[in-house]
């Protein structure tokens, strides 16, 4: 089941799918006559990790948590860019060359639209819980290390 | 005693959807030795160094180890890798 959020008046909109990620359509969400430039990125499962060949990765995910922290992260990048944003993350398997995660930004110029995709992505990869199993062309399978939230 | 059942995410999903714990008290910390106790006792201490950099979780709340859960279900949060 698909799960999203946004913020009243349309400043942000964040959420989670199941398999992979579409990337068409994007900059649609994030539309505004007063912004002049549109920033997306896409990130797609690649054939190789750390010497090794992959064939998908399969996402786990917290969806309360990870939807609450997604939400954040829209609000703090919301409050230090003036942008309208889109993060979409999957869930489940996402094979080779598919998308996993998807922000779009839109400003009225484009440092803030790079920067507010820029920051997202970063932001996303050590705050939101979100797991990568990588599975190889073998079929082997191996939980990928990440960013610890312990605080204490 | 009390028993908490620990939700597994990531890494720790090798052990299953979930499993219990016996704690003298609700606290985290406690809850968190019952834990690695636990991964000893099933031959997977290889998980421990994943343990202790990870995080318990009561609902939509992420919880420090001083904190007692008010519940009986947690969630382990190894480290994240989104993207």
């Amino acid at each position: 089941m698909d799960l999203f959020a946004s913020k009243e008046g349309g400043r942000y909109l964040c959420g989670l799918i199941d398999g992979p990620c579409q990337t068409s359509g994007l900059d649609v969400l994030v539309q505004d006559p007063a912004h002049g430039a549109i920033a997306q990125f896409f990130g797609v499962v690649r054939n190789h990790n750390e010497g090794l060949s992959a064939a998908a990765v399969d996402y786990d995910v917290h969806p309360e948590l990870a939807l609450k922290a997604l939400s954040e992260l829209c609000d703090d990048i919301c409050g230090e860019y003036p942008v309208r944003l889109v993060i979409v993350h999957s869930r489940g398997l996402v094979r080779v060359g598919e998308a996993s995660v998807v922000i779009a930004a839109s400003s009225a110029h484009r440092k803030d639209a790079l920067g507010a995709a820029s920051a997202a992505i970063d932001q996303l990869k050590i705050r939101v819980p979100i797991w990568k199993k990588e599975i190889g062309l073998d079929d082997e399978q191996r939980w990928l290390d990440g960013h610890s939230l312990r605080k204490d | 005693m009390t028993a908490i059942t620990v939700h597994c995410l990531g890494a720790f999903r090798d052990l299953g959807n979930n499993f219990t714990v016996e704690v003298d008290d609700a606290s985290v910390a406690s809850i968190r030795a019952a834990v690695s106790s636990h991964l000893l006792e099933i031959n997977r201490s290889d998980l421990e160094g994943v343990l202790k950099r990870s995080v318990f979780a009561e609902g939509d709340e992420l919880l420090r180890d001083h904190v007692t859960v008010s519940g009986h279900e947690v969630s382990l949060l190894p480290p994240v890798a989104g993207g």
